[in-house]
């Protein structure tokens, strides 16, 4: 199980919430970002609590999970920005603000709420502000515990908090109060940290709740589109799922709402490429046997049978994430790849029918490696064949070869396994050690039998003294 | 002592054995395809026999820190039933696989004119695909087995540096070493060979070509017959470097000649228990 990638309301500020939210979940995003704003679930509002339920329910019925923020310009005063702050000389009405938003986000299930400290008046020096801050966060700590809801601090650029290690000494100062958690924006990072955003995930770790992505320049502090920047997208998000984090991840472009659905869909096609094997990767696979193979598919089809068990002698096996994923069970090996691209050439050259006769055979035939890079395969193939592919992800399942059961859980699982085989296939992965990361859309599937099945199988594991695997108890508290 | 097994049947043996195995020093082996103890009535359980031997107990090795490699083959006794004959049909898709090192076992049980035939075709297999090949020598009439197999071997074409010729004695030993074959030795509990007659013979004919294995199977036998012959050569005053020669370089060496084989150390492999302790793969393994 992974993080879920989001997208910012804050960037659809000339939509109405609720077609906001369709947006969104239309263009494959499985979470938001909520701004509370004026026109975005005011918490100042007669109904609001109506409009609470409305939008609990429509996040529920989107599969959207979801975080609410707190950076609105103009909500609190309508013509100075950001104000009042935490640090200013009044900041009743802030302190007010956040403990609505502390309500709101139980209301709607958010997984927390985040905030900043707001510009440094110069009329107020240094260790006042700090003051002011740990007494502020305290008050809405005391509403945050009445709800269980975390609050996430966010250092921002140009304002008095605006360093990770600043947030973390914050942290320690209050006592490292379970609730108070970090909120990372990783433009920020390349903006102003002076170390890169892989390094202060892995740093804030198991304390962040909430995470921003955008692209930035060192220097400046304006949320560009990815690949505008400086930021080094695969390795950002390959250290999110190497600290284990499985909060959502929602990209913060509030200055792009003039054309929101098409930056929106931009930045998830970036975000895509960026979880799959980046370009180094795939130019290990980029290799001239493999590209010599292709073209040989191309005129003879049926010498996919002798090139197919030479992948890995001839192009690798090497996992394509080493750092993260050792033994390539999430992203798959070289070869896996490799065998994906011989696959997608036999499936433009064969007729659906002579192609799935084909895979069934490379399968039946294949060793651990070619059935693996089958599985991995059938993603790229046409409908079809997906008949033929699910026997052979039901063989698979039936393996105790882990790296079959990984290679089967992917993503041709989650669109056409059927609910009973699949929850059995999740069920099979914690029970041999397979880390969810590599099922594919597990939040999106997990429904209520799935989560009982766990449970059980939980207690079955307590009952024997034995450890409940950590992706066991995070599937069942995720939905607690 | 490090230790390659190069005939050994693990799909019969535990997983205690591939412990013990692994503390003892064995880091990589190869296990042939042979018959199961009964005979196989289909060609289906050949190449479910096949399917495990390049898949699942590869896998299954490698959980205990141990690189996997087999040879494929329509055995000797089984290439008598005309039922079994037809996965000669199906071998060249296994011979194109990774962990397959060899054509084997194949050779004489009974010599009759079917064991003839798909012998000589399995030598040829050998020379299309550019394998090495892995020759078993009848249990009965072994001498006169022995010979009739080197003339197979010679009228093949195969080059005799390519093909080793296994579960040797002291009888059978010299036309061997004279043909250039390179020369197998099982050494079992109570048939077969012994540590201490293979030491002699290893005084009398040296290192070179020489190769022991455990053959270790479903019937009475020890998976750590190399190891207790390294102890025996050491006893008897080899050196070291002798018994790493008989135990790794020399299969490595006949083996390699597939380049297949695939012998650096399984990652996260440590060499301790502790590794296998808390590996819910391990427990995964028996029980779904």
């Amino acid at each position: 199980m992974t993080f879920r990638l989001g997208y910012g309301t804050n960037g659809f500020a000339n939509h109405r919430l609720d077609d906001a939210l369709r947006v969104i979940a239309d263009l494959g995003y499985t979470a938001v970002a909520l701004t509370l704003d004026h026109d975005h679930l005011d918490p100042y509002a007669d109904d609001v609590a109506r409009k609470v339920e409305h939008v609990a329910n429509l996040l529920d019925r989107l599969g959207l999970r979801s975080v609410v923020e707190t950076g609105a310009r103009y909500l609190l005063d309508p013509t100075r920005k950001h104000y009042p702050t935490l640090v200013c000389d009044e900041p009743e009405r802030r302190i007010d603000f956040l403990n609505r938003a502390v309500r709101i986000a139980a209301g709607i299930g958010a997984d927390c709420v985040s905030f900043w400290s707001g510009i440094q008046p110069s009329s107020v020096d240094e260790e006042t502000a700090w003051r002011r801050m740990l007494d502020g966060i305290a008050r809405v700590l005391d509403e945050a515990a009445k709800h269980d809801v975390p609050l996430g601090l966010e250092p921002e650029p140009g304002m008095f908090v605006q360093h990770l290690s600043e947030a973390l000494r914050l942290r320690e100062e209050l006592g490292a109060p379970r609730l108070f958690g970090i909120t990372l924006d990783v433009g920020h990072c390349v903006a102003v940290e002076p170390v890169d955003a892989a390094t202060c995930i892995r740093r804030a770790a198991d304390l962040l709740v909430n995470v921003q992505l955008d692209d930035m320049r060192t220097g400046v502090h304006e949320h560009l589109e990815f690949g505008e920047g400086e930021l080094n997208l695969p390795a950002t998000l390959a250290a999110l799922i190497e600290v284990g984090y499985t909060g959502v991840a929602a990209v913060e472009l509030p200055r792009h709402s003039h054309a929101a659905p098409v930056v929106a869909s931009r930045a998830f096609g970036a975000l895509r490429a960026a979880l799959a094997p980046d370009s180094e990767w795939v130019s290990d696979v980029d290799h001239p046997w493999l590209v010599e193979a292709e073209e040989k598919v191309r005129r003879e089809p049926a010498s996919i049978a002798t090139l197919f068990p030479a992948v890995g002698r001839k192009v690798g096996r090497a996992p394509l994430r080493p750092e993260t994923d050792p033994k390539g069970l999430i992203h798959g090996t070289v070869d896996d790849l490799a065998r994906t691209r011989l696959l997608a050439v036999l499936a433009e050259v064969l007729e659906p029918a002579l192609l799935a006769t084909e895979i069934a055979q490379l399968y039946r035939y294949g060793d651990d490696a070619e059935r693996r890079g089958v599985l991995r395969g059938l993603a790229a193939l046409p409908d079809e064949t997906v008949p033929t592919g699910l026997e052979l992800v039901k063989d698979a399942l039936r393996a105790n070869d882990i790296r079959l059961v990984a290679a089967a859980m992917g993503e041709f699982a989650a669109r056409h396994l059927d609910d009973h085989n699949w929850r059995h296939g999740v069920l099979k992965c914690l029970f041999v050690g397979v880390p969810l990361a590599a099922v594919s859309d597990v939040d999106k599937r997990t429904d209520d039998e799935l989560l009982r099945m766990v449970g059980d199988y939980a207690e079955e594991r307590k009952a024997a003294g034995r450890e409940v695997p950590a992706d066991a108890v995070s599937l069942l508290e995720a939905r607690a | 002592m490090r230790i390659f097994d190069p005939h050994i049947h693990m799909t019969s043996r535990t997983t205690d054995d591939y412990e013990r195995m692994f503390e003892a020093g064995v880091r990589a082996l190869v296990e042939p395809a042979f018959w199961l103890g009964q005979p196989r009535t289909s060609v289906a359980s050949f190449t479910d026999y096949f399917d495990s031997l390049i898949g699942w107990e590869r896998f299954r090795a490698a959980q205990f820190g141990i690189r996997h490699h087999c040879t494929i083959a329509l055995n000797p006794k089984e290439a008598n039933d005309p039922r079994c004959r037809e996965v000669l049909d199906v071998l060249p898709r296994y011979l194109a696989k990774d962990g397959v090192v060899a054509v084997g076992e194949v050779g004489y049980d009974s010599m009759t004119p079917e064991e003839d035939e798909v012998f000589a075709r399995q030598l040829r297999l050998a020379v299309e695909h550019e394998l090495p090949a892995l020759v078993h020598t009848p249990h009965r009439d072994k001498l006169a087995g022995t010979r009739r197999t080197l003339d197979v071997v010679k009228e093949s074409g195969i080059d005799p540096g390519r093909v080793i010729v296994d579960h040797l004695n002291e009888p059978t030993v010299g036309v061997v070493a004279e043909s250039g074959c390179w020369m197998g030795f099982s050494i079992y509990p109570d048939t077969k060979m012994d540590e201490q007659r293979m030491v002699a013979i290893l005084r009398e004919y040296g290192t070179d070509r020489m190769i022991v294995n455990s053959a270790a199977d479903w019937g009475r036998s020890d998976p750590l017959k190399t190891y207790r012959t390294g102890l025996a050569m050491l006893d008897a005053g080899f050196s070291e470097s002798d018994v790493d020669k008989v135990l790794w370089q020399n299969p490595v060496a006949f083996y390699g000649q597939s380049d297949r084989l695939v012998l650096d150390e399984l990652p996260g492999f440590a060499p301790s228990t502790e590794t296998f302790a808390g590996n819910s793969v391990l427990r995964g393994g028996g029980n779904t």
